[in-house]
């Protein structure tokens, strides 16, 4: 038993075709999903919202890690940058959401010959990164809407229209591209792509160590992620209050409170760039890939 | 349907590609492509976080001059702009009607108005910030701030790999219809051909996962070849490679500008109350 879980631990050139592999196949898919038309019958859009079925593959056959870090992306890459698309910031919750359902997607797969099994994490996977994406999107609005509850009808209407959108992406993009083109693949893959990368193929008793996955590194940045989320949240919190209390002082006291404001920028843009200093500097002493 | 063939044929996988390195390599002596990629991402920090905090109609509208100042100095393509005006409207005029049908009626419009315009502000410092740095100079800058070597690895073989990926896709998408039987009828709306084409383009994977495989295989063993794990893992070899890269004058122009504008705006925006 042992000897099956050390089976799996890949090397580092492994890691890294499985992470170009997965890169270069999803990006590739994303930037054609791009370019088919959607059909529109009133509130149902008939699009292909993506090929899911790719990253679900990959994580099912290899490690799940590997392959969902490398086509979230592979997506922002080639489907963002490449095409001039690229949201800046609005990327890393796209990248966290999809690369966090894909990889448990991964996870839920003992036995990739098991037909139930692949098709109940296919699903899974996809339901997951689109319920994460929905609740960004209504978020989105929330803040970028001043008085979101005052204004009549938008909240109910922002609820409908990420609902419909999560529907239509479960029922029709999930299980059209999602569901369907997996249950064809994995069997018919397993077996013979590992070879061409000179692996083992993933072994039904195998299981991941837990510890690799879960390294310090990531809970790290996932905590930091999170008080970033926790701080953007409290500073709209506070900034709203403030612009409530300043529409009726600001006449009387004058500009200062414009400082504020732009101090209150300033926190986050500092913020940031020490996040971002910090682990460029753990990154370079731990020197563990990803 | 007239209209579809006439968008297929526009829409070839020749001109997609010629398109897509037109965005990457075309703008390559542009003011803000000649400025440090670090001076970008801290421009863009600002302006792509503040503007959903910001509620205040004086402020925005500034912004958002001067984003479209920036975004046409930085020269990037008609097409990129079409798909950005085309995205925000969809948003927002589909969030408008959906609020009317709940009796939001005229209220919604303001609110609305507003969030498009944060999403533009962002949209267009984004277009600013990133189509004008090329491949090579947004890797580098990415590494240099921290961010992981497989990220800069992945923009650079992204772009050198990805026009003979599409062509060997398009390849193996064309030898399924050739072996393939094309529906006889189109049925309504077209929806066979639809159907048939994706499916062709779902099953055309199959090969390229294969293939892909091996080329990723061969392309992994090259770069053991030339020694890539031991160079992500040492310092030394970043720095050298980073060593170009230094603030100059016109970054600090920048900057300042870009501050002194932003403060001109709070002033003013503290001045006129709407």
């Amino acid at each position: 038993m042992a000897q099956l879980r050390q089976r799996y631990v890949l090397t580092q050139s492994q890691k890294m075709m499985v992470f170009i592999l997965s890169m270069s196949l999803y990006g590739l898919s994303n930037m054609i999903t791009e370019l088919i038309p959607s059909v529109r019958l009133g509130p149902i859009e008939l699009s292909v919202e993506y090929f899911a079925f790719i990253p679900l593959t990959l994580c099912i056959l290899f490690h799940p890690f590997y392959a969902a870090v490398g086509a979230a992306l592979g997506e922002v890459i080639f489907g963002e940058i490449m095409l001039g698309q690229f949201g800046g910031l609005g990327e890393l919750e796209k990248f966290i959401a999809f690369s966090l359902a894909m990889f448990i997607a991964g996870t839920l797969v003992n036995d990739p010959k098991n037909r139930r099994q692949v098709g109940v994490a296919a699903m899974t996977g996809v339901i997951i990164h689109q319920f994460i994406s929905c609740t960004v999107d209504i978020a989105k609005v929330w803040i970028g809407v001043e008085e979101f509850e005052a204004v009549p009808g938008l909240a109910q209407s922002v609820v409908v229209v990420e609902g419909v959108a999560f529907l239509n992406d479960v029922l029709f993009s999930g299980i059209l591209f999602a569901l369907l083109p997996t249950l064809y693949l994995v069997p018919r893959l397993y077996g013979k792509i590992e070879p061409l990368l000179g692996m083992k193929p993933r072994n039904n008793k195998m299981k991941y160590s837990l510890g690799e996955i879960i390294a310090p590194r990531l809970i790290v940045v996932s905590i930091i992620l999170a008080l970033l989320a926790a701080v953007a949240e409290f500073l709209s919190e506070s900034d709203m209050a403030l612009m409530e209390w300043d529409a009726d002082y600001l006449n009387s006291i004058g500009g200062w409170f414009v400082w504020v404001s732009i101090g209150a920028a300033a926190v986050v843009a500092c913020l940031t760039i020490w996040v971002l200093v910090r682990r460029g500097k753990r990154s370079r002493t731990a020197g563990t890939g990803i | 349907m007239e209209y579809v063939r006439k968008l297929m044929d526009r829409v070839s996988v020749e001109g997609v590609k010629i398109e897509l390195l037109n965005t990457a390599y075309g703008n390559g002596d542009t003011f803000f492509a000649r400025l440090d990629p670090r001076t970008l991402f801290l421009w863009y920090l600002y302006f792509g976080i503040a503007p959903w905090f910001i509620h205040n109609e004086v402020l925005l509208l500034g912004m958002f001059l001067f984003m479209v100042v920036t975004t046409i100095l930085s020269r990037v393509s008609p097409l990129i702009i079409l798909i950005l005006c085309l995205g925000l409207m969809s948003q927002v005029g589909y969030l408008f009607i959906v609020s009317w049908l709940f009796s939001g009626g005229g209220e919604a419009i303001l609110p609305l108005l507003k969030l498009t315009m944060k999403l533009s502000v962002i949209s267009m410092a984004s277009i600013t910030a990133f189509c004008s740095m090329d491949p090579e100079r947004l890797s580098d800058g990415l590494l240099r701030i921290g961010v992981p070597k497989q990220v800069s690895f992945g923009i650079a073989y992204g772009y050198r790999m990805l026009p003979s990926l599409v062509e060997e896709y398009h390849h193996i998408f064309l030898s399924f219809r050739l072996r393939g039987v094309a529906p006889q009828r189109h049925g309504m709306l077209y929806w066979r051909s639809i159907v048939y084409f994706l499916k062709i383009a779902v099953l055309s994977f199959y090969p390229l996962i294969l293939s892909i495989a091996k080329r990723t295989r061969t392309t992994v063993e090259a770069l053991e070849a030339k020694g890539f794990s031991y160079a992500y893992h040492s310092p030394e070899v970043k720095r050298i490679k980073l060593s170009y890269m230094r603030f100059t004058m016109r970054d600090a122009v920048f900057l300042v500008v870009s501050g002194l504008y932003v403060m001109m705006l709070y002033v003013l925006a503290a001045q006129i109350s709407i």
